[in-house]
């Protein structure tokens, strides 16, 4: 199954090359209103590029369009031959059943919020890129821009025409079955029966300089020039296009049998099997409920988990997915994107660069690095820990331990300190404190731990004893 | 293009046709009188297939003849620029070469052949190849494309080219022999 990151790359290209300044007007508005678009298309298909099939609302919402505005854009990209789209009536089990599909798929944005799902029987339109048809159209439509400029400079597709040089009437090649001779091998005039020549060689023949002459040179001169451009400024993306004409395109199947596949009713073997990451979770055979790709998620600590993202090639260039919090366990080999630290539904991010260093680095060092300032913040988050919880053991005595739950042994958490790793909630195992923890810090209290846990409620993961 | 379509038209018969064998008789006149011609909105009419609906005749005053409107499926036969036909050639000269695609001929100018075919004038006068591995002459076959129409109510004309990839002779006749 084909890697997503070439052709993603391969779209984005095209984008910026072809559809660039199109403005997606309806007919009634007037060019210079307001609030052009244009650029709007190129956003359009760098956010499909992050997505598999999404919900045209969803999309919307997510690029904070019209729905009708984004409808007419993938109207037009259907048109092109760039977008697969699939109507559906369907009711609130029909939308729940997308919304678990795009969950295990992994994108995470397209979530049915919990008031959404009294749908009605609605028409809801989905879309997706159609990566291999993308790759035809656009080599096609390449090779015809420039076959029309080429055979425009060979004057190819021209009808020739012809002059009598006596009384200098014109013929066309229309002209043809009337003009013959059966006396010699050339047109002749029918007035005079002059020789005809045919045009072209006349101008080569004789300088007549007139301002038809000029203007065929000049228009000569442009069709040179435009192509000259067109083979520089097409230059990455067709160097793109060869570079992805032999692997195979990402494939999403229809609507329905994605569906199916995210959700694991399928076996494994089937064809229109997705990228590898999904399939890692397709085969997790759940009910449609979202977020049970939960326990799929494979913590394995520090140096497999490295291992394992190699491997993965589906998911080794382009769209690292964004772990919800819940997700995110110590030891798990992360980056930034996966932590979800750059926005990634902003609209115009172009997330070449994003992450890739993290991604860079030798898996083995990586490991390492991720071992020690593991270490290193447990160590400091300890030490932080305990001065807190003094603090509070002070100010609180007596009073926490009346509590109803101060008998409990909770779990509890803390944060990793150390610089550019910092919003990310890590876990303790509370009943196995390393070394010199004193005793007031295990039993702590619920409600004193709440002040403290601050801005990330959803990091929390209580485990109760 | 060959399309099938409907066409109506007024058929006058002789009053000595009438009898048990009129229909008859009027289908074998539309066929004879229709197949072979040329309409510049509909191309040449091929071949009558069939005979829909026959209307009620009307007397004309005077002659006695009866006028009978048709209607009748068709298979027409109309050119279009940029379309690919094969065609055989039936006169070279030094301007270019003549071919017929069934009812339609087509000029195909010397400017329009590749350029490293040259003419060669002579008894068979043709176009040839340098190293003369392909040649065009009387009865050759060609596959070529039509880049013009010139449509007149009882004419079709066309401009072809073969300077295209996949254009050109399809058989030789002259290698044959
Ligand atoms: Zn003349």
């Amino acid at each position: 199954m084909g890697s997503l990151e070439p052709f993603n790359r391969l779209v984005k290209l095209t984008a910026r090359a072809f559809y660039d300044d199109i403005s997606m007007k309806g007919e009634n508005q007037p060019k210079t209103s307001r609030g052009d678009n244009r650029g709007m298309a190129v956003v359009v298909l760098d956010a499909l590029t992050r997505r598999q099939w999404v919900r045209e609302e969803d999309l919307a919402k997510s690029l904070k369009l019209h729905s009708k505005q984004l409808r007419r854009i993938l109207r037009f990209f259907e048109e092109e031959k760039l977008v697969t789209r699939d109507h559906r009536k369907e009711s609130a089990k029909g939308a729940k059943i997308y919304s678990a599909a795009a969950a295990a798929a992994g994108d995470g944005q397209a979530g049915t919020k919990e008031g959404e799902e009294k749908v009605k029987l609605h028409t809801h339109s989905y879309c997706c890129l159609d990566y291999a048809q993308i790759c035809d159209v656009v080599r096609y439509r390449i090779h015809r821009m420039k076959k029309t400029l080429k055979d425009e400079l060979d004057s190819r597709n021209t009808v020739q025409h012809y002059v009598c040089p006596n009384c200098k009437k014109r013929y066309s090649a229309f002209d043809a079955l009337q003009l013959i001779s059966y006396t010699d091998e050339y047109f002749h005039c029918e007035n005079c029966n002059g020789e005809l020549i045919a045009e072209s060689d006349k101008l080569a023949s004789e300088e007549m300089g007139d301002g038809d002459d000029n203007a065929r040179k000049r228009r000569r001169e442009k069709l040179n020039d435009m192509q000259q451009r067109i083979d520089e400024q097409l230059k990455p993306l067709q160097a793109q296009l060869k570079r992805v004409k032999d692997l195979p395109a990402p494939e999403f199947g229809s609507l329905q049998s994605w569906e199916r596949l995210n959700l694991g009713a399928f076996t494994h073997g089937d064809s229109c099997a997705a990228d590898a990451s999904r399939n890692a979770q397709g085969q997790y055979n759940g009910t449609p409920m979202p977020y049970l790709g939960d326990t799929k998620v494979d913590v394995e600590l520090a140096g497999s988990g490295a291992k394992e993202e190699g491997a993965e090639s589906g998911r080794n260039g382009a769209e690292l997915k964004v772990l919800p919090p819940w997700m995110v366990k110590e030891g798990m080999n992360l980056t930034k994107e996966q932590r979800g630290e750059t926005s990634n539904t902003s609209s115009n991010g172009d997330e070449k660069s994003e992450g890739k260093d993290a991604k860079k680095q030798d898996p083995k060092e990586d490991e390492k690095s991720i071992q020690d300032e593991y270490i290193k913040a447990y160590y400091e988050a300890l030490k932080k820990r305990q001065e807190q919880e003094d603090a509070k053991m002070m100010q609180q005595e007596g009073h926490a331990f009346s509590s109803t739950h101060s008998e409990r042994q909770l779990g509890t958490k803390t944060k990793r300190e150390d610089g550019d790793v910092e919003d990310e909630g890590v876990e303790w195992e509370e009943q196995e404190p390393l070394g010199n923890t004193s005793e007031p810090y295990k039993f702590v209290d619920l409600n004193a731990e709440a002040p403290e846990s601050g801005d990330e409620e959803d990091g929390i993961d209580w485990e109760e004893g | 293009m060959f399309f099938h379509i409907v066409l109506e038209r007024n058929m006058q018969l002789h009053p000595r046709h009438f009898g048990p064998h009129l229909r008859d008789k009027l289908v074998a006149k539309l066929m004879k009188d229709v197949e072979g011609t040329c309409s510049g909105r509909h191309g040449f009419v091929v071949a009558i297939t069939g005979v829909e609906d026959v209307g009620k005749g009307l007397i004309r005053e005077g002659t006695g003849f009866v006028t009978f409107p048709v209607k009748y499926q068709c298979v027409v036969f109309r050119p279009f620029k940029g379309e690919i036909l094969e065609a055989v050639v039936t006169m070279v000269n030094k301007m270019g070469f003549f071919a017929e695609a069934g009812p339609v001929q087509i000029f195909v100018s010397n400017h329009l052949i590749p350029d490293d075919m040259e003419f060669q004038s002579g008894d068979v006068p043709n176009y040839t190849t340098s190293d003369g591995s392909v040649k065009i002459q009387k009865e050759s076959e060609v596959r070529l494309k039509i880049i013009g129409t010139r449509v007149d109510a009882t004419e079709i004309f066309c401009i072809g080219t073969i300077k295209d990839d996949y254009l050109g002779i399809i058989s030789d006749p002259g290698a044959a022999s």
